[in-house]
């Protein structure tokens, strides 16, 4: 992280990936809309991402302290019920991530 | 979609939320981004150029383990790609000034696409562009805050990263309300259970492989009658 040439050139570059794929549809949207494969992909691959990046990032918690994952698992399942049941990101993220620094601490 | 209608509309109420999530996860980032040693106006610029608060979480471990630059790209890419679905359904409603549309197309986060899909379809392009200043504004300042205590602070806690999966687990509870379809989430626990079986170093490129291939080969569902919805 002490590299600034390098981080200027990681951020240029999300930027730069972040702001295509956000102007993608209103570039080509008309032409990505005809397709039946775009509107499949869309229906499925969001939610297969998020939770493919959910079960990574879980993961990757749970091997850098080695043992079993109980304390990502329970932290999680609460995320996913208040999200659930109350649809406040903040409240589910905040909640989720204090049950976790507490079940580490223990 | 019925929403209360009359205390929805301005613009204080529809960013009043969003503000309440951003400054603490911006301050959060803020301060995870400084805690790995990163330089505070780094993180600022961050939040001004990429915009994009999961990216950017994932971001810090990926800088402070020095990987190589295209890695890092990629996966912003894999991330940032449900973007270009909410893009499709916002396509007629953009501002009519050139450089206000260009504003609100890099600025089309999701909470912001939440708080605009909220609003009727006439009301959305007039509003765009001062909502989603607002929003990044808060973003930004959260991100601020939280590298100034960053700065400061001596120990971190041990687990404040798990912030990461707890907002991949917000974003996959938003995209399960929106299709309510077990599938995707069923090919995605085979598909990494797969790859960790096969490299478990790349097992989320693998698992991320094996999704698209099984999507583009999936049966097509029939339509929703809600689908077509595209206002």
């Amino acid at each position: 992280m002490t590299d600034t040439g390098y981080v200027l050139a990681v951020i240029a570059l999300m930027a730069l990936v972040t702001v295509l794929l956000r102007a993608l549809p209103f570039i080509a949207g008309h032409w990505l809309r005809r397709h039946p494969m775009v509107h499949k992909l869309g229906a499925s691959l969001p939610l297969s991402i998020m939770v493919l990046l959910l079960i990574d990032a879980a993961a990757g918690q749970a091997r850098a302290h080695g043992g079993l994952p109980w304390q990502e698992l329970a932290a999680v399942i609460l995320v996913i019920l208040l999200q659930w049941r109350t649809r406040q990101p903040l409240l589910s993220i905040a909640a989720g991530t204090a049950l976790y620094v507490g079940l580490r601490a223990l | 979609m019925p929403r209360p209608t009359s205390n929805t509309l301005s613009i204080p109420s529809l960013t009043a939320p969003v503000a309440m999530g951003y400054i603490p996860l911006g301050a959060v980032f803020g301060f995870l981004f400084v805690q790995a040693g990163g330089p505070g106006w780094l993180a600022l610029v961050s939040s001004l150029l990429i915009y994009a608060g999961a990216a950017q979480f994932m971001m810090v471990p990926m800088l402070a383990a020095g990987l190589p630059i295209g890695a890092i790209a990629l996966a912003t890419l894999v991330l940032n790609l449900r973007h270009v679905f909410y893009g499709l359904s916002l396509l007629n409603t953009l501002p009519a000034n050139r450089w206000l549309r260009w504003y609100s197309i890099f600025a089309l986060t999701d909470e912001t696409y939440s708080v605009l899909t909220a609003l009727p379809a006439r009301e959305r392009a007039p509003r765009m562009a001062l909502l989603s200043a607002l929003n990044q504004g808060w973003w930004v300042l959260g991100t601020a805050l939280g590298a100034v205590l960053g700065a400061q602070a001596q120990v971190g806690l041990t687990g404040l990263d798990f912030v990461l999966a707890a907002l991949f687990a917000v974003l996959a509870v938003e995209q399960w309300r929106a299709r309510r379809d077990a599938v995707p989430v069923w090919v995605a626990a085979a598909a990494y259970a797969a790859g960790n079986a096969l490299m478990p170093s790349q097992a989320l490129a693998i698992a991320i492989a094996l999704c698209l291939l099984a999507t583009a080969l999936r049966p097509a569902r029939p339509a929703p009658a809600a689908e077509t919805a595209h206002d």
